[in-house]
């Protein structure tokens, strides 16, 4: 955001995004100041207006690229944003950070520009140019007034079907994402994040570093890029959306015009390694200079296509995530351990983790363990709250309207559906399917999937001021490494003594 | 997403906190005109400021309120109070329970935050529109009658020591800004970061809490804008109902802010702190927010800094590798503030010579004027900018709160458009020489532990 006052910092109550609806411990306190006020209850809802998905096109090109169209026309702006369906899960054995790196020289240099005349044209035109790679995707998003449509749509096609990965170019982003490692190596939560993926997913590419090691870094070639690029950067391997002031022919004329001699590719199939059951393990990140223990709790979960999905969806919920979360009510507002709690649903294409995290001052490091373990049990063991499930679904279905606000965030959820390969009609209905959930499902699921008793733990912090504590709790069974011999490729996480 | 493309960059810049889209707007020359931004101002009785602006495209409303007090109001010894502040805004009032203020919004399915500034706090709700009468009258009950409760306080105070924990002390970088402030400010409470130091934090006391209240928090010094899906009589009607029953204050806002004296010397300071690469700031004290170089400065930002083929970008980061991310923007606000340039300073790479680079910029700057293309560039950047800052309710009820408050002129929401048609190569070649001088500088060096000898 925007002003110059919020421009170095700001501040937030973020964890309070996650409302609490279990009733607060707290009594009442006085009130300030003693005037006469009335003793009285909310107003009541005025008429509700009927809310739909507003509409959007589908469409396709003969070459197989899907393309998602939604006009809106009270900014003069257009969005345009391709995703690839290859990202780092689809890098090669050895090559981690290869999706990354080539999503990253794709603006670089491209068909007759160079990376410094591309960086022109963009900018010139106030627009901007986005490359980068996900767990499971490689995303292309430009953004420009509507008058710089033709422009950027050719900027795109260049950038996706032409790029040069010019060997100086190679060598200049492979320094960049270098340095880059360098810093996140000492960044608590970065590494408290990858250690928890190597955890949940083991060797599945879901448990790799996508932004590749230094070694495997350094061993990326041209070659290498080229073929990433060529096997995967395919138009039926690929989605666009075109979003704003402009109309579905004329978008259409456009992008036909920019991908219709696209052709279409084999891209090879996906096959990855199961990843490892949920097992117990604890590691301690030792960074004596901390301050703060960063705190992760993770287990395997599902795949976003998974039919429990939507149940699951509210089991996280209600332990750690928007319009519920426990987490948040016994760590933050009761103990006043943590800024944030919080627990998340990942799923992936082909897999997913349910993932817990806070952070927390080093002492109170074995108590935050417990008391989200705990959790985890209560939750497994026992039924939801009265009143809590309904909550935690008003708080879903109520939201509904305010997640179709901007024409972008209404594109998303259709690039979703469609990436996932889940049917459309579920946009209308998303609702009354949360309501449909009962407390039965919600106990079935979290009986079935919630492990407790086999967490996988990382905490990062100053390992000598709170180790002694973790025995007492359960958990005098931990390994401890130094924060710089950490190795995600080794099977105990340690770099080898030479 | 799991992993985001370099990742550790964009973290970097975030930390440091430049990457600003400002909220101005484009030059005649651009063929793309947004729409204006439409507003009505009613003004209470109680001295509260109303701005409505209606958009019934999606059935929902946000509310946002700005109380115009920030770190700017803190005295020494209760540094981030306002901050610890906002967050007993949300502990309950006399018809709301404690927490329930979130909750409540969350369980209609809307979302409740608020932020505080060095200038102003700001709480903000969006919620589907029908429940628009309960946030204006919990908003109401949280102005009139906050609980102030000891107990409440204490947990809460700790929340916020992990908040600066977390923030700042545990983070690579998370204290660069707090090191440059302190060291470039000596009397203006500028000095000290939004968050307030941990002593200061654990000094505040439950009557300090009480008195903040009653001083700051009063409707003459609050400015709320209602945006979104409402029909304009009624919503007049609810704030009548709920707003206006807000008592008066009893006293003006003290706003007793020591000046910062314009520097007379260079300074230069050398400190470790355990961060991974070094980072090298060159900051010149500026202007404020509204004055008329402030408009040029901004230019300033744009040429040195959007984009890849900006200035700073281009020699430090794409045609040097001096630096892992560097960056240069003023950070222009209600008092004058400063102007910095930042590098992150690649391995085997030298901090004096990012410096140096550094420098090399700025003085270009004054001693040629920037070209044609680059003035017309960053006037395109603030077109984008300008269109893509008013895209949601939250981003236009907020760009005319920050012209009712931090301009005190609410025309300046859409009226800059004008000033930046006009800027010319000579205004941007004129501020950099009058603001980017030797005795308004402050070079700050921040180096790995243990490499300064």
């Amino acid at each position: 955001m925007a002003l110059g006052a919020r421009v170095l910092m700001v501040y937030g109550t973020l964890g309070l995004t996650t409302a609490l609806l279990v009733a607060s411990a707290f009594g009442t306190g006085v009130t300030a100041q003693s005037r006469p006020w009335p003793t009285e209850r909310p107003p009541r809802a005025l008429e509700a207006r009927p809310v739909k998905f507003p509409p959007y096109q589908i469409r396709k090109l003969p070459n197989g690229l899907q393309v998602v169209l939604v006009s809106h026309h009270e900014q003069p702006s257009v969005s345009v944003r391709m995703i690839v369906r290859a990202g780092a899960a689809q890098d090669p054995k050895g090559k981690m950070g290869l999706a990354m790196l080539t999503a990253t020289l794709l603006d670089q240099g491209a068909a007759a520009r160079t990376a410094e005349q591309i960086a022109d044209s963009i900018d010139f035109v106030g627009g901007i140019l986005g490359t980068g790679a996900g767990t499971d995707l490689t995303y292309i998003n430009t953004v420009v007034l509507k008058d710089s449509l033709p422009l950027a749509l050719q900027l795109m096609a260049d950038v996706v079907r032409r790029p040069t990965f010019a060997p100086q170019e190679i060598d200049r982003q492979r320094q960049q994402a270098l340095s880059g490692l360098k810093v996140s190596a000492e960044d608590p939560g970065a590494v408290a994040n990858r250690v928890m993926d190597r955890l949940i997913y083991g060797f599945h590419p879901y448990g790799l570093p996508g932004g590749g090691t230094a070694e495997s870094l350094a061993s990326i070639t041209r070659p290498d890029i080229v073929e990433f690029h060529r096997q995967y950067y395919s138009p039926n391997n690929a989605l666009i959306a075109v979003v704003g002031d402009v109309s579905a022919d004329e978008a259409m004329a456009g992008l036909t015009t920019a991908f219709g001699e696209w052709s279409a590719g084999a891209v090879p199939v996906f096959v990855p390694i199961e990843p490892p059951q949920p097992t117990k393990r604890v590691i301690v990140i030792d960074r004596p200079d901390a301050v703060q223990t960063e705190i992760r709790f993770g287990q395997l979960g599902i795949a976003r296509r998974h039919a429990d999905y939507l149940v699951m969806d509210q089991v996280v919920k209600i332990l750690g995530g928007e319009g519920a979360n426990r987490l948040q009510q016994v760590l933050r507002s009761q103990r006043g351990l943590t800024y944030g709690a919080s627990a998340d649903l990942n799923t992936y294409k082909t897999t997913g983790g349910i993932v817990a995290e806070t952070d927390t001052r080093t002492d109170a490091t074995a108590e935050a363990l417990r008391l989200t373990i705990d959790e985890f049990y209560k939750l497994q063991r026992e039924r939801v709250y009265e009143g809590e499930l309904e909550g935690a679904q008003a708080y879903l279905a109520g939201h509904f309207p305010l997640t179709i606000e901007t024409p972008d965030a209404i594109a998303t959820q259709v690039l979703n559906q469609l990436f996932y390969e889940l049917p459309l009609e579920e946009l209308e209905t998303y609702p009354e399917r949360v309501r449909s959930v009962s407390p039965d499902d919600v106990q079935r699921v979290a009986r079935n999937y919630l492990r407790p008793d086999r967490l996988a733990v990382v905490l990062v912090g100053n390992a000598d001021a709170f180790v002694k504590d973790l025995k007492g709790i359960g958990f005098g069974d931990y390994e401890r490494i130094p924060i710089d011999q950490v190795d995600l490729l080794a099977a105990d996480l340690k770099k080898t003594k030479r | 997403m799991k992993h985001s493309a370099l990742p550790t960059a964009l973290v970097v810049v975030s930390l440091v906190g430049l990457v600003s889209i400002s909220p101005w707007r484009v030059a005649a020359e651009a063929q793309v005109h947004p729409p204006k931004l439409t507003y009505e101002r009613v003004k209470l009785p109680n001295g509260l400021t109303v701005l409505l602006h209606q958009d019934r495209s999606t059935p929902i409303a946000h509310v946002q309120l700005w109380y115009h007090v920030g770190s700017r109001d803190e005295r020494a010894g209760r540094t981030g109070f306002a901050h610890l502040f906002e967050h007993m805004m949300f502990k309950g009032s006399k018809n709301v329970e404690p927490e329930q203020h979130t909750s409540i919004v969350s369980s209609v399915g809307g979302q409740a935050n608020a932020y505080t500034t060095e200038d102003a706090t700001v709480y903000w709700q969006t919620v589907p529109s029908q429940y628009l009468p309960m946030v204006l009258w919990m908003e109401a009950d949280r102005m009139a009658t906050l609980r102030i409760d000891d107990r409440t306080f204490r947990n809460e105070r700790e929340v916020v020591k992990e908040e600066r924990r977390m923030r700042i002390e545990n983070q690579p970088y998370g204290r660069l800004n707090e090191i440059l402030f302190d060291q470039a400010f000596t009397v203006h409470p500028y000095k000290h970061s939004v968050i307030g130091s941990m002593k200061d934090l654990e000094s505040g006391t439950i009557d300090d809490v009480r008195d903040f209240y009653r001083t700051y928090y009063v409707p003459s010094n609050c400015t709320m804008v209602i945006a979104g899906d409402f029909d304009p009589e009624q919503v007049k009607g609810l704030i009548t109902q709920y707003l206006a029953r807000v008592p008066a204050a009893e006293k003006a806002v003290p706003r007793d802010i020591p000046k910062e004296p314009i520097p007379v010397k260079e300074k230069r300071v050398t400190v470790e702190e355990p961060w991974p690469l070094p980072a090298v700031v060159v900051a010149h004290h500026i202007t404020y927010d509204g004055h008329p170089d402030s408009y040029p400065l901004h230019i300033v930002s744009k040429v040195l800094s959007d984009g890849q083929s900006s200035r700073i970008y281009r020699r430090l980061v794409y045609d040097t590798g001096l630096a892992l991310t560097a960056f240069g923007g003023g950070n222009i606000i209600q008092d004058p503030n400063l102007f910095f340039a930042v590098a992150i300073v690649n391995p085997g790479q030298s901090p004096a010579a990012a410096e140096k680079a550094l420098l090399a910029e700025l003085d270009k700057l004054k001693s040629e004027p920037i070209t044609e293309r680059e003035l017309q560039r960053a006037k395109n950047q603030f077109a984008r900018d300008y269109i893509l800052g008013r895209e949601s309710l939250q981003d236009k009820a907020t760009h005319l709160a920050h012209a009712e408050v931090l301009h005190s002129d609410i025309t300046t929401a859409d009226g800059e458009f004008d000033i930046f048609q006009k800027i010319s190569l000579a205004d941007v070649q004129r501020v950099a020489n009058t603001y980017f001088t030797p005795e308004r500088r402050v070079v700050l060096h921040v180096m790995p532990k243990g490499s300064v000898q």
